[in-house]
């Protein structure tokens, strides 16, 4: 074991050093310490076994190239190798995100859907960033994240086995969230990592284990054996409409009983193609990341404040309210490509992928029947009323929820409100 | 939000932890004492780990074997509900009683009836001598139980008079005895074998891992290679060592 006390000095390869104040946390590969780097605060990842120099040099390489994207807590500086180890030094993660972990344990739960749903998108960006770069993850588990649960921004972080799509890191991975082929011996790519993805993307919004149903409860004793079974070669989705050997069971997975019913029939339909057998055993028909992405937003778009008791709901056609059970009516819509923005009052419009609203519904203050959408971003929109007047929107501004509206929000993002029936 | 507000944390199976604890004549003194003052503390780490771990439930058995055998507690409790009563030294080493008793313990009928399942338990064993009664039925039995065979199973040796032997046949592995010479090695040995045996199944393991007792085994030994007076029981030859019991 190579620890390191408060005060010690780490030199970098790019120059400097930093010097050791506290332990943050230990984990299977290493010891985390908080660091002062030119009265920055910063974290310092430190191997208690150092990994070979190919491992280094990677390293060294992912830190040139940069983060994917600004979710990834990614390596910013290397340490030379001494002490008899090495490590790198990265951003601090803020107090208020909290580790999935913590979420599966119900000691913390997400604020609303919609930062529910944010969690959802940000990951599948991040995880999308990262493979467009050329790399893949590898070891992709509930360990890797960090969610503010009041807005479901992601931190990930344990970038250090990230390697080129096709290079070994020699880690194949955390049991329950390795792809079956894995399980199997194969080696960690950016399909097993999607597969790893669809085991995240299951837990963060029904909160139990695709997997996990009465036929795996049944094994008394988990051994190593009947693990490579249910995670690997006999793996069931527990809502497999073709084999209803492991369903969820009362009174174990209360999680996902409830909420899968509840819960837009868009996502049942994904997850489970995403766990058929068929993409179990062929890892390349996953679906792409990209198309996660643009499914999980459709999903947002149809998530609206209810008109009558105020609480988010996930409407579909001719549904009702989750909460209150009254109907909603949603025939109004914001029309951008091929998306539908259901719009009623109290509604966060997402336009683009930032996680950001940039817009909400809001009421006439003397008329509630008018509805309005107001702009909340730093920019001006175009307007263009079906008589063909043009007008401009400005920050903060509203224009009116009238149907033929055609609006420009950027050169990329155009839309109209359309009305139904 | 009344969905999200109604969450309960996802079921988790139970890995028990059982410490069995040799508590015969030659254990008295400072052997005991250390045996003691080690697994009360790291009872609150295990509660930590347990507390944080999305994927098991660590629960805590222990089991004190001497001229018979005794359960701390009749069934495996929660590291923060396992009130640990300090052991005291006395009598014969009945390893084979000790055998028998576990066997009859890893069931669902006995200590392994967790609604959501169990994890293969870990097992270690303290001993500071050798079995003075029918240790090889003991054995023979304990062998056919498949928890058992599937159980994490790591022998601790204290000083040069433990059997090694008798440890080697109940783990299995001449690799998972590790063999302590003072104090300080068998308290820091206690908490390495305890807390990396709880840790095993929520790790990303490396390619090439074989069973989670090998990757126990392989992570104890790295440890130990940085304590002064302990020693995997295939690394050096014992009798180079001075045993500073006395």
């Amino acid at each position: 074991m190579n620890e390191l006390k408060q005060g010690d000095k780490i030199t970098l390869t790019s120059g400097g050093s930093v010097k050791i104040e506290k332990e943050l946390g230990r984990g299977g590969q290493g010891i985390v310490y908080l660091v002062d780097l030119n009265g920055q605060k910063k974290a310092l990842k430190w191997y208690l076994n150092p990994p070979d120099e190919k491992f280094y040099k990677n390293l060294e390489h992912n830190i040139i190239s940069g983060p994917p994207s600004e979710a990834f807590l990614w390596p910013e500086y290397l340490t030379h190798k001494q002490k008899g180890s090495y490590g790198y030094v990265m951003k601090l993660r803020p107090a208020n995100y909290f580790e999935f972990g913590n979420f599966l344990l119900a000691k913390k739960s997400f604020k609303s859907y919609s930062a529910m749903l944010a969690a959802a998108i940000k990951i599948t960006n991040g995880f999308m960033m990262l493979h467009r770069h050329g790399y893949s993850y590898q070891d992709l588990n509930d360990g890797n994240f960090f969610i503010d649960p009041q807005t479901g921004d992601v931190l990930i972080c344990d970038n250090d086995n990230v390697m080129p799509q096709g290079e070994k890191s020699g880690i194949m991975g955390k049991a329950r969230y390795m792809a079956p082929e894995i399980v199997a011996g194969g080696v960690p790519d950016k399909y097993s990592d999607r597969f790893s993805l669809a085991v995240i993307l299951f837990m963060l919004f029904y909160a139990n284990h695709p997997f996990e149903g009465a036929k795996v409860v049944a094994c008394p004793c988990l051994t190593e054996a009947f693990e490579k079974k249910f995670y690997g070669s006999e793996a069931i989705f527990i809502y497999d409409p073709f084999n209803k050997e492991n369903l969820p069971v009362k009174g174990i997975h209360q999680n996902v009983i409830r909420r899968w019913p509840a819960f837009p029939s868009k996502l049942r339909e994904l997850f489970q193609q995403e766990f058929s057998q068929e993409k179990l055993k062929n890892p390349t028909q996953r679906m792409v990341d990209t198309l996660w992405e643009k499914q999980l937003i459709g999903i947002r778009d149809n998530l609206v404040k209810c008109p009558h008791c105020g609480q988010e709901t996930f409407l579909e056609e001719g549904s009702t309210c989750m909460d209150c059970g009254k109907k909603i009516d949603a025939s109004v819509k914001l029309k951008i490509g091929s998306r539908q923005i259901l719009l009623t009052k109290g509604t966060k419009i997402y336009i683009d992928n930032d996680n950001k609203p940039d817009g909400e519904v809001v009421a006439h203050p003397n008329d509630p029947t008018k509805l309005f959408i107001k702009n909340l971003t730093d920019y001006g929109w175009t307007a263009e009323t079906p008589s063909g007047k043009i007008k401009v929107v400005d920050p903060q501004g509203v224009m009116p929820i009238n149907p033929g509206i055609k609006i420009a929000f950027s050169n990329a993002y155009k839309g109209e409100i359309i009305k139904e029936g | 939000m009344s969905l999200l507000d109604e969450q309960v944390s996802v079921p988790r199976r139970t890995m028990t932890l059982f410490f069995l604890i040799d508590t015969s004549g030659s254990m008295e003194g400072n052997k005991i004492g250390a045996v003691n003052d080690a697994v009360s503390n790291v009872l609150p780490m295990l509660d930590e780990i347990s507390a944080e771990n999305p994927d098991a439930e660590i629960k805590v058995a222990a089991l004190e074997f001497s001229s018979g055998t005794n359960w701390l507690y009749s069934e495996p409790k929660l590291a923060s509900d396992f009130v640990w009563q300090d052991v005291k030294a006395g009598g014969l080493t009945s390893l084979g009683e000790a055998c028998q008793e576990l066997a009859s313990k890893l069931s669902r009928n006995g200590y392994m009836k967790s609604a959501s399942g169990s994890f293969a338990p870990a097992i270690i064993l303290l001993s500071d001598g050798g079995p003075t009664d029918d240790f090889e039925s003991g054995l023979s039995k304990l062998k056919a139980n498949n928890w058992f065979k599937a159980a994490i199973k790591i022998a601790i040796a204290i000083g040069d008079d433990a059997d090694k032997d008798v440890l080697k046949q109940f783990t299995g592995n001449s690799e998972a005895v590790i063999t302590v010479h003072n104090i300080d090695a068998l308290k820091q040995i206690i908490r390495i074998v305890a807390i990396t045996s709880s840790q095993i199944g929520s790790k990303s393991s490396a390619a090439g891992d074989t069973t989670k007792q090998d990757q126990v085994i392989e992570e104890v030994k790295d440890a130990v290679e940085n304590i002064d007076g302990a020693e995997a029981a295939s690394a050096v030859d014992s009798s180079s060592y001075d045993d500073d019991w006395a």
